[in-house]
């Protein structure tokens, strides 16, 4: 398995099969001695935005902790270690609601889509 | 059977729904400008897009990812931005170009200006992506775009030289205008080969859960429906050639124009009939682009999508197509030209391919994507063939957009 083949920007579900968004970026812990490790994967705006810069990055961590308060400063992170399998998606043994990955969706949900008539 | 219904199913929906705002106003302009002369760019434009979208479907029956999908996750998501900017802007561009057409149909049928039905345009377009489902949307609207056909049978009932028709097909030089000629061709290659087509198509797959045992039905349908589609463009450009230039209309620069292309054959149910096809044809592409713009960014960005849930169970997704339908609708009823912004639209097009069609040279070869499945020789000549054209086209319409353009 290659990391950045076979992992990155693939599309994350949750046991649910609920789609969470795609791996925006990966997490490795460097040990001594030994090879490094994935510990973890990363999502969101956040992950993202660090990938086209350092700039960005700083600038949509900034945003976020503006728009949302300072813990959400950071990209949310899922640890390796609830990976479940990998095949067209990858599953995480968590649910999704449990998380504030989607905190965003549901806040449109309650205050934007949910009201407009039919939805 | 039940495949042969599929297929034929299939076939009808892209033959209702290959005719829109872009290939229609392209194939009258170049038909009342140059006759038959540029047929072959329609040919060409069709044969390339036969090809794309037997590879989009293909791509998606067998790897069960959406075109979107698999950019991002085989060239990272910086590569990805690039195609994904690009395809958002022609989109939107066209969306809007749509909805002028609806507003358009709709200011022949009733006299109020078109600028007043844009919002309506729009709103009725909305209303049937947030409470319908994709079968409604690709098979119900589709099928009414059969109207259409009508063109196919004024064309025949003009009785062209069908040996000049021919000719057409083969590309020739112009004698006059010629950066207005190749223009022309640009815009009704862009008009034929939308990437809009192809994603939407890759969408589709994935909505209505294909896998490897459509493979069969993926190549009729892309191969069949795209052709009949083709010749519905090759039609229009017939009636316009015969009835607009024998009338002394050369310079397509008013939707109002166009009508006599049916009524000179239909008398005043010719007249109807022109209407609800420009109408229903815009209509459709209106509500496919503005899908499409929501399935590629939900797609992107991995988010929960899909026509048959309810909006409040894909808010996101939801959203992207309510702005885009509505911000869309804007310029048009601030009163832009909606067939100047056609023909731009559909040049733009044209030069935003090589960012979408690249991405097939890769992934319609990686195994562990298509498997065996993968290209052979004749389909990888067909998209080196497309990249090309479109660095061509990249290259040659913004001098041509300055020159030669309306």
């Amino acid at each position: 398995m290659q990391l950045l083949r076979d992992i990155l920007d693939k599309q994350v579900v949750d046991r649910e099969q609920v789609k969470i968004g795609k791996v925006d970026g990966l997490v490795a812990e460097l040990r001594q001695g030994k090879p490094p490790r994935v510990v973890a994967v990363e999502l969101g705006a956040i992950a993202l935005a660090r990938r086209l810069g350092a700039r960005p990055g700083r600038l949509s961590a900034r945003l976020a902790a503006r728009l949302s308060g300072k813990q959400q400063a950071r990209p949310h992170r899922i640890a390796w270690t609830k990976v479940r399998d990998i095949g067209v998606d990858i599953e995480f043994d968590i649910d999704v609601r449990r998380t504030k990955i989607l905190a965003w969706q549901s806040w449109l949900r309650d205050r934007i889509v949910g009201r407009i008539p039919g939805a | 059977m039940k495949k042969l219904l599929e297929i034929s199913l299939g076939v009808v929906t892209s033959v209702g729904g290959f005719l829109e705002v872009g290939s229609m106003a392209t194939a009258a302009q170049a038909g009342a400008l140059f006759g038959f002369q540029l047929i072959w760019a329609i040919v060409l434009g069709t044969i390339c897009i036969i090809f794309l979208v037997e590879m989009a479907g293909r791509f998606a029956a067998v790897s069960h990812h959406t075109i979107a999908d698999g950019i991002r996750e085989r060239f990272g998501f910086n590569a990805f931005l690039w195609p994904l900017l690009a395809v958002l802007l022609v989109n939107f561009l066209v969306l809007s170009a749509e909805i002028g057409g609806v507003a358009i149909a709709a200011e022949l049928a009733t006299g109020i200006s078109f600028q007043w039905w844009a919002l309506p345009a729009a709103f009725l377009a909305w209303l049937l992506l947030w409470k319908g489902t994709f079968g409604l949307i690709e098979k119900g609207v589709s099928m009414l775009g059969l109207i259409t056909l009508c063109f196919v049978v004024a064309a025949v009932m003009l009785k062209p030289e069908w040996k000049q028709v021919a000719a057409g097909a083969v590309p020739s030089l112009p004698q006059h205008d010629t950066a207005n000629y190749w223009f022309m061709a640009v815009s009704i290659l862009g008009a034929s080969i939308s990437p809009y087509l192809f994603m939407f198509y890759s969408s589709g797959a994935i909505e209505d859960q294909w896998d490897k045992s459509y493979l069969g039905t993926n190549r009729a349908i892309a191969g069949l429906g795209m052709s009949f589609g083709g010749t519905i463009s090759v039609a229009v450009l017939i009636v316009a050639a015969l009835v607009l230039g024998a009338h002394g209309v050369n310079q397509v620069d008013d939707y109002n124009q166009l009508p006599l292309m049916l009524i000179s054959v239909f008398g005043f149910w010719g007249f109807v009939l022109f209407v609800a096809s420009l109408g229903i044809a815009c209509f459709g592409a209106a509500l496919e682009v503005a899908l499409q713009q929501a399935y590629l960014v939900a797609q992107g960005f991995g988010w929960t999508w899909g026509e048959d849930l309810k909006p409040r169970d894909d808010p996101g997704f939801s959203l992207v197509y309510t702005l885009t339908l509505f911000f869309a609708a804007v310029p048009i009823a601030l009163g832009l030209d909606p067939l100047r912004l056609t023909i731009f639209s559909m040049a733009l097009t044209a030069a935003s391919l090589p960012l979408t069609v690249v991405p097939f040279l890769f992934l319609l070869n990686d195994e562990r994507y298509v498997g065996q499945h993968r290209n052979g020789v004749v389909s990888n000549a067909a998209v080196i063939f497309v990249i090309a054209l479109g660095f061509v086209l990249a290259v040659v319409t913004i001098p041509l957009q300055i020159f030669g353009g309306t």
